[in-house]
């Protein structure tokens, strides 16, 4: 069947038409071979230029089309939705990029114009050898495995279960509601952790779409996006379970950083001396103190100091709830030892939010004093603790208390390791697992399938954490829909059994382990769900045995010819010709 | 060289040949291996091959060191061994070029060493096959006359500068005769090796340094001479005008490719249809440049194979000796293959553990590339 190339030039408002001499790139380009149409249009990615495209498509009877606008990172995905919407395999159509990479760079219009028809010669000589391509689809298990059974995991699991998607919660220790459940009250509105916690845990049992597995550890997680496979053992009873899930949550939680580093607060040397959580779980009623707040002598202390910051400096970042948690503790202290004095040590104050400011606010209202230190130690006697601390100016001072209580940093689970291993995702400089994207996907890991929420992260709230696992039901339920499979990328690398030699290279370069050696046939097999067609293995393949569909040989080599051809020719016109 | 080698001698006061042939009976006898991959001259005394041994008594047409190089050895193990190991244990007999192009293979797949034990021998090259096959007879004699001085003249010009023609590394024994009279250097360098040694009872002891000094004398000398011809070469064959005029000749049979024991794929890309496009686009390339060469490619496909295989190349010169318009593709390749091998560190065939080059990641080599780029000279202002 004959060619029929569709050329289409995006103004994109001025951005392009500006810069380039539109109609002399389409005088240029009508003439090459196979060339149907060529035209220009005001805003391509507009509902109406979608519109126009799809009739010109069905009205020219394309086989091909070339469109030259902007980014593909921008709106290849629009066109190649238009193509299919025309009944054209979106594969068939190449996106130029003269915005950013012709009319934004390119100071000169002449250049820009020039530089514009090359372009857009390579993307026509390129989609004569394009080839169709058709998206694959697997079965995918809807189900999902969350590990850690603090609030994060517990509030994922309860949005995720369904009566067709099982949530399977794995839990090391034998109670859910991980670090929550220590905490007597939580800020700002001075509720019982313990009772959040029980109100989930029983909804969660409630939920016969969720298996809970407490006193059970993840051993092995195997596999890719709609198909892990999970090994779980029970550590009390000695049992093995194994099943496939679709997806993986990671809500590991934190620990606390240890004092006993920092040797200048005397933790773990000088009596009551405590950390936030051992301050926490002395407040709950049914911790060793029954809840009464008292000194090693069995003497309720009269007066408290915090210090904040605890290992901030050596762990390089801040963990953002210390100072909220810290104003909580005053509330618990006056509450239950109304004369009690409170003393603050801090350097920066972190009160973010709409609600915080007005807590401290209130907090300092009924009691308690803030020093601000940059250096803060405690000594200790017979007589009691000794807070001496220094002020920025250099000043020093010193404070006597009978508790000190220090609000040392968050920490990343010291399991984080062994899953950052099993699963392939990497942790950051700071020890927390990495974000696919900061910013725009941030509950997602580099594996596609594998999310990571709660203070895996990174410190968290409650509530941000609680936010989290709403965003990954979301992102669960809306990638694994039961009955529905799941659509691959099309534009994989496939490795030729002929031409594969055995030497395993691409299963060196692949960054997704997608390559595997079959031992039998002694050949390298891609992996067309693990590909992502980055085409590391194709560049690597001596023998041209590995090749990325769309991205072919004769794909490249034309393209690049389309682009030189126009060079060569103006160059000879001066220069002397030779046989090469 | 390292300087903790240890040898044991043997006697030879037949010659070389008959030495490593009684060296080579004796450990069949006891078992240390099970059969023998070794050069042999051919019952129509029509030329040398390598041929795989198990009858002691076949060894007396035995050549370990014959005057031309046939079939490059590490060629011959990777058709023995590519699908798996044997069950027997085999000792091949290798120049140490042939070795280290078998220690590269074994990288990339090609080659399971598990059950061969490698052994090298110095070598004193090979002369040209042309020169063989004109006169078999007056090569050979001529080989023999050559053979009783290691630094000779007539070998290949590939070999007179060849600097690793002793032990390499990646040997399991090296049998050392630079400068032995009626007796071999027994160099073990692996426990394979080592375990040769202990069955025969022989006591690998510290001293040979005369031996080694004789080598290392040599080496430094083939060194200067190597980096003398390269820069001849160069200034030769170096840019395109000089690489077109370098490889006219090139009648485009890929016998280089063919003979090449790095050249491991099962098709070259330059062979297959990948490589080939409609005829219009010649057309289209001849009208840009005003004509166009053809068969197209040829140059293409020298620049092509330089790009796969430098970093492994181990200047065994099979390539030339198979060039039947004398095109010196050797010495070439062996220009590009020290300057690619030196920008990574690498020498093929050193270590079966060093990686290869392409195949790992260090940031450094990043460093330097933003480095480079920081050095290239801004663009002119205009």
């Amino acid at each position: 069947m004959a060619k029929k190339i569709g050329v289409y030039v995006c103004e994109c408002g001025t951005n392009i038409a500006e810069k380039v001499d539109i109609n002399r790139v389409l005088t240029a380009v009508s003439p090459l071979k196979d060339v149907e149409v060529a035209q220009r249009y005001k805003l391509l990615c507009s509902g109406e230029g979608q519109d126009y495209l799809k009739q010109s498509i069905e009205e020219h009877n394309l086989t091909h089309m070339v469109v030259a606008a902007c980014s593909p990172k921008q709106h290849e995905l629009t066109f190649m939705n238009v193509c299919e919407k025309a009944g054209l395999n979106p594969y068939l159509f190449q996106l130029v990029n003269i915005r950013e990479q012709c009319a934004w760079v390119t100071p000169d219009g002449e250049d820009a114009t020039n530089k514009a028809i090359r372009q857009i010669r390579a993307a026509i000589s390129r989609v004569h050898y394009h080839t169709a391509l058709e998206k694959k689809e697997i079965e995918c298990s809807p189900d999902v495995l969350v590990i850690g059974g603090g609030i994060a995991g517990i509030k994922a699991s309860q949005l995720l279960a369904t009566p067709e998607r099982k949530a399977y919660l794995v839990e090391k220790t034998s109670s859910l509601g991980g670090k929550v459940r220590s905490f007597s009250k939580l800020f700002t509105n001075m509720e019982s952790g313990l009772r959040l916690v029980e109100q989930e845990v029983e909804s969660l049992q409630q939920n016969e779409n969720i298996e809970v597995l407490t006193e059970s550890e993840v051993e092995e997680i195997l596999g890719f996006l709609g198909n892990f496979e999970v090994k779980v053992v029970n550590k009390a009873k000695d049992k093995e379970l194994k099943f496939n899930v679709g997806a993986v949550v990671v809500a590991t939680g934190f620990e606390l950083f240890d004092p006993k580093g920092l040797p200048q607060y005397g933790y773990g040397k000088l009596d009551d001396v405590y950390t936030s959580l051992e301050f926490e779980e002395m407040s709950i009623a049914d911790g060793h103190t029954k809840g009464k707040i008292l000194l090693k002598n069995g003497k309720p202390p009269e007066s408290v100091a915090i210090i904040h910051c605890v290992g901030r400096e050596e762990k390089g970042y801040c963990s953002k709830v210390c100072c909220l948690y810290s104003l909580k503790f005053d509330r618990m202290l006056k509450s239950q030892l109304p004369g009690v004095k409170i003393s603050h040590f801090y350097s920066d104050l972190c009160l973010p939010g709409k609600s915080y400011q007005r807590f401290y606010e209130d907090t300092k209202e009924i009691g308690a004093t803030f020093i601000r230190s940059a250096k803060t130690g405690v000594t200790g006697n017979e007589k009691g603790l000794t807070i001496d601390y220094e002020t920025e100016a250099g000043s020093k001072g010193n404070s006597a208390a009978d508790m000190v209580i220090l609000l040392p940093a968050m920490e990343n689970s010291s399991d984080a390791q062994k899953f950052a291993e099993m699963l392939k995702i990497p942790l950051d400089e700071k020890n927390f697992f990495v974000e696919e994207h900061q910013l725009l996907s941030p509950v997602a890991s580099a594996v596609e399938g594998v999310f990571v929420i709660g203070c895996a992260r990174g410190p968290q709230s409650i509530s941000e954490s609680i936010v989290q696992s709403e965003a990954v039901a979301g992102k669960i339920l809306s990638i694994l829909v039961p009955g529905k499979k799941l659509e691959l990328e099309a534009r994989t690398s496939e490795i030729s059994e002929s031409f594969c030699t055995g030497c395993k290279t691409c299963i060196d370069v692949c960054p997704y382990g997608a390559i595997t050696f079959n031992e039998a046939r002694r050949i390298s097999v891609v992996n067309q769900v693990l590909c992502h067609g980055c085409g590391n293995c194709a560049a690597a393949c001596p023998s041209g045995a590995a090749t990325l569909k769309h991205f072919t040989f004769p794909q490249i080599y034309q393209e690049l010819a389309g682009v030189l051809r126009q060079e060569c020719r103006e160059k000879n016109r001066e220069c002397n010709r030779k046989l090469i | 060289m390292s300087d903790n080698k240890q040898g044991a001698t043997f006697p030879a006061e037949g010659g070389v040949r008959e030495g490593s042939l009684d060296f080579i009976r004796q450990a069949l006898s006891q078992g240390c291996f099970d059969a023998v991959l070794i050069p042999a001259k051919m019952p129509l005394s029509d030329s040398f091959a390598y041929a795989l041994i198990e009858d002691e008594s076949l060894l007396k047409d035995a050549y370990p060191l014959c005057p031309i190089m046939t079939v490059q050895g590490a060629r011959v193990i990777s058709a023995l061994t590519r699908r798996g190991k044997g069950k027997k244990v085999l000792s091949a007999w290798l120049r140490p070029c042939e070795v280290r192009a078998t220690v590269e293979l074994s990288k990339l797949g090609q080659i399971n060493l598990e059950n061969i034990i490698l052994i090298s021998i110095d070598c004193p090259g090979v002369l040209p096959l042309a020169d063989w096959a004109k006169e078999p007879e007056k090569t050979e004699s001529a080989f023999s006359e050559l053979v009783k001085g290691i630094d000779i003249e007539g070998v290949r010009p590939i070999c007179q500068i060849c600097d690793k023609f002793s032990a390499t590394g990646g040997e399991d024994l090296h049998i050392g005769t630079i400068g032995m009279q009626d007796s071999l250097l027994l160099i073990p360098n692996s426990p394979k090796g080592r375990s040769i040694l202990d069955n025969l009872g022989l006591q690998a002891a510290p001293d040979i340094s005369d031996w080694q000094s004789q080598v290392d004398a040599l080496t430094a000398d083939r060194k200067k001479k190597r980096e003398q011809a390269h820069k001849e070469l160069e200034s030769r064959a170096k840019g395109l005008d000089n690489l077109l005029h370098t490889f006219s000749t090139c009648i485009n049979c890929h016998n280089c490719m063919r003979v090449c024991p790095i050249c491991y794929c099962r098709q070259c890309f330059f062979d297959s249809d990948n490589s080939k496009f409609p005829f219009e686009d010649y057309l289209v390339r001849a009208e840009a440049a005003g004509g166009l060469r053809l068969p197209p490619e040829t140059l293409l496909f020298h620049i092509g194979r330089m790009l796969h295989m430098s970093l492994s190349c181990v200047s065994c010169g099979a390539c030339e000796d198979a060039c039947p318009t004398s095109i010196p593709v050797a010495q070439v390749f062996s220009l590009v293959g020290s300057k690619n091998q030196k920008a990574f560190d690498y020498v093929p065939g050193r270590s079966a553990d060093e990686p290869l080059p392409l195949r790992v990641y260090q940031d450094r080599e990043f460093e330097e590339v933003e480095q480079s780029g920081a050095r290239a000279p801004a663009p002119e202002e205009t």
